[in-house]
């Protein structure tokens, strides 16, 4: 799964189409690939519902069911040996989705931006440290 | 004493990272808990958790190597008499409270009062150890008796399981370094182990619990809501809290907290209270002053013993050389001279309870393990063997078995139990991913310049909860070059660490000037721990060669 083709424009978080394959004695395991795009212009390509696969008025215990079920079968863990690959920023980004929309100050703002603009979201709140918004791999 | 193992065969002491893991059939890899004073084995049969006995017929080893006889042996195959024998200085234990650890740590300093030589000489570096064989001190290293160790464990597993072992998934303590973690590994290696997983032991108590939860959900066709538990642990060398979060087979860790705190301190500060000289009478560590100590300890270890069932207890011991100890404790002394242990305890709860974001009320369960006095107590699980057996069942999913009846359907989500940063802001730890973050994880977070036309930066990795950099563990350092020419605060220098579902952490840098949005220099990316032998001088040694020419302040974005 080396990247061939990467978003242009990316934000200056990123380390512009960095494939960051790990040392030879993982390699056959497991392959990181790093990029980020803070850009609008890029529309990614599903919310944080979407991600979840729950209705933008899901509760709480739905959310996490729905984390539960997703963790399952994307975690690096337990992801078929041919995923593991991609498991990983599968499942961060099943993480982040989970995070937020379970802090309801976060999900609130989540929501306003959401409506706000209709417009392709990223990963937001992931960190904590504000606004870096990692979009990692392609859309899956 | 009787039957003896055949001859050590410890591997050489080069790392073995570089290792391919390429069996047809996937091997079920054993679970082990390495105790600072037990130690225990189980192994996923096909359809259960079998704990693994020794020829003795004991599930739970000693946790120590004896150097007396010409060939080392250790708690696996050996047994002692009485516990005096234990302390007479050719025995090395509590291999775990000094592996990885340098000679200016509180731990180590506290270790010099054990009957085996732990000598110190204060400037960060490994402390010598030695074993007293015929009036001679052997010296060794703590991976080396743990190695001795694992191979009398491993010889017994293959005995059991007639095949080769090869993989292993060990438990280990909250409060270890990434530094400790890379000692252990090196100690399985030495004893031809490959260690498939680390995992912190309330998460090993976790992953059980999670099983047992399915189970009486799918017995009783509940709903699977979720369970919150808080799972103490307490051992002679450390002290473990997590909180978890259960439902479906799924454990995440909502937090984890631990310190180097257990029954040996419990121990050592009693002596100290029945002998308040006793450190510096013991320090000569002469054949005779290690024979005292031996005598005191285990008749501290004997009062603390009855104190669990009596208010007060005897303490009557002729030290030897006119020293003699006739003193009544009760409950309550025993109570004082430990308040500090039992207040870091309470600490370490409340803190867990804290960064997990939950009330006493929440919890459904309470599990408890090794020592403790908590009212209400999950009582499903063997509080001495809760870790070993999530350690196998995390073998076994981790080794890609899969149980027809769904008894391995199981995942354990992990959080990281330290905060992973770099040195910026002066001499400030600045935390990139926090502790008790989700793994596998990835953050980032950005730099800058402290002087004009600054071209390199200097990035120190710690780990650690301390807020100025020099109070954590030191993972590695290396340095950006060809930052371009710019007035300080202008360049953007990103720091990215990334900790996969295995724990490897590498860390990544760049840096991107304003206007462009591509790297101007190749990006760096470094696995930690790459310090070699916990050197904490490094930093100091850059600090004083380089100073302040190649620091970081966080940026700021408006």
């Amino acid at each position: 799964m080396l990247s061939t083709s990467f978003p242009a424009p990316l934000s200056t978080a990123t380390f512009a189409g960095k494939t960051i394959s790990s040392p030879p004695f993982h390699a056959k395991s497991r392959r990181v690939l790093i990029s980020a795009t803070a850009s609008t212009t890029e529309p990614s390509c599903t919310s944080l519902y979407e991600i979840l696969g729950v209705a933008a008025v899901a509760s709480d215990q739905e959310i996490k069911a729905a984390y539960r079920r997703l963790a399952r079968v994307s975690h690096p863990d337990v992801a078929a040996v041919d995923r593991k690959v991609s498991s990983a920023d599968e499942f961060m980004k099943i993480h982040a989705a989970y995070s937020t929309l379970l802090d309801p100050e976060k999900r609130a703002s989540y929501d306003r931006s959401l409506f706000r603009q209709q417009q392709p979201l990223t990963v937001t709140g992931f960190s904590g440290y504000g606004c870096r918004k990692w979009e990692t791999d392609q859309c899956w | 004493m009787a039957e003896r193992e055949p001859a050590y065969t410890v591997a050489s002491d080069s790392e073995t990272t570089g290792e391919e893991k390429s069996s047809p059939l996937p091997e079920i890899a054993i679970g082990i808990d390495i105790g600072t004073s037990q130690c225990s084995v189980a192994v996923w049969n096909g359809s259960e958790v079998e704990l693994l006995k020794n020829k003795r017929n004991q599930k739970l080893m000693k946790s120590f190597v004896t150097f007396k006889d010409e060939a080392p042996s250790g708690g696996v195959t050996s047994q002692f008499s009485h516990e005096h024998e234990m302390l007479f200085g050719d025995t090395i234990f509590n291999m775990k409270r000094l592996i990885g650890r340098v000679d200016t740590d509180p731990v180590v300093h506290a270790s010099k009062n054990l009957p085996f030589l732990v000598q110190t000489l204060d400037i960060g570096v490994r402390p010598f150890i030695a074993a007293l064989v015929n009036n001679v001190w052997r010296s060794t290293t703590p991976e080396e008796v743990l190695a001795m160790f694992l191979v009398e464990l491993r010889l017994m597993t293959e005995t059991h399981l007639k095949r080769p072992i090869r993989n292993v998934v060990l438990t280990v303590p909250v409060s270890f370094s990434r530094f400790q973690l890379t000692r252990l590994e090196r100690a399985c290696a030495m004893a031809g182990l490959h260690v498939l997983r680390l995992m912190p032991e309330p998460t090993a108590v976790a992953l059980l619990y999670g099983q047992q939860q399915q189970k009486a959900s799918q017995e009783t066709m509940g709903s699977g809501s979720e369970k919150i538990a808080l799972i103490f642990n307490m051992g002679a060398g450390y002290c473990d809290v997590a909180v978890t979060a259960t439902a479906g087979g799924v454990s995440q860790i909502k937090a984890l907290a631990g310190s180097t705190i257990g029954g040996e301190d419990l121990l050592q500060n009693m002596m100290r209270h029945l002998l308040p000289d006793s450190e510096n009478i013991f320090k000569r560590h002469g054949v005779e002053e290690i024979k005292s100590m031996a005598l005191l300890r285990v008749a501290t270890q004997d009062a603390i013993h009855q104190l669990s069932t009596q208010s007060s207890v005897q303490v009557d011991v002729d030290l030897g050389n006119s020293l003699k100890i006739c003193k009544v404790v009760d409950r309550a002394e025993f109570e004082e001279v430990n308040k500090e242990v039992f207040e870091k305890c309470e600490s370490l709860i409340i803190q867990c309870l804290h960064d997990a974001k939950v009330e006493v009320g929440d919890i459904n369960d309470n599990l408890v393990t090794n020592l403790c006095k908590i009212t209400e107590v999950y009582k499903g699980i063997n509080p001495l063997e809760g870790a070993v057996c999530g350690a196998a069942m995390e073998g076994a999913v981790a080794s890609g078995i899969s149980d027809p009846f769904g008894n391995l359907d199981l995942l354990t989500i992990q959080a990281t139990p330290l905060a992973i940063g770099i040195r910026a802001d002066g001499n400030k730890f600045v935390p990139v991913i926090p502790r008790n973050t989700t793994m596998p994880a990835r953050k980032d977070l950005l730099f800058t310049t402290i002087h004009d036309n600054q071209t390199e930066a200097l990035i120190l990795v710690y780990e650690g909860e301390g807020k100025k950099a020099e109070e954590n563990h030191l993972l590695g350092y290396f340095k950006i070059m060809g930052i371009p020419a710019a007035p300080k605060g202008v360049p953007e220098i990103s720091v990215c660490m990334d900790i996969d579902a295995a724990n490897v952490l590498r860390v990544l840098t760049g840096v991107v000037m304003p206007g462009s949005r591509i790297t101007v220099v190749p990006v760096m990316e470094v696995r930690m721990p790459m310090v070699d032998d916990g050197h904490g001088w490094c930093a100091e040694a850059l600090n004083r060669t380089h100073g302040a020419t190649m620091d970081l302040v966080t940026l700021k974005k408006a």
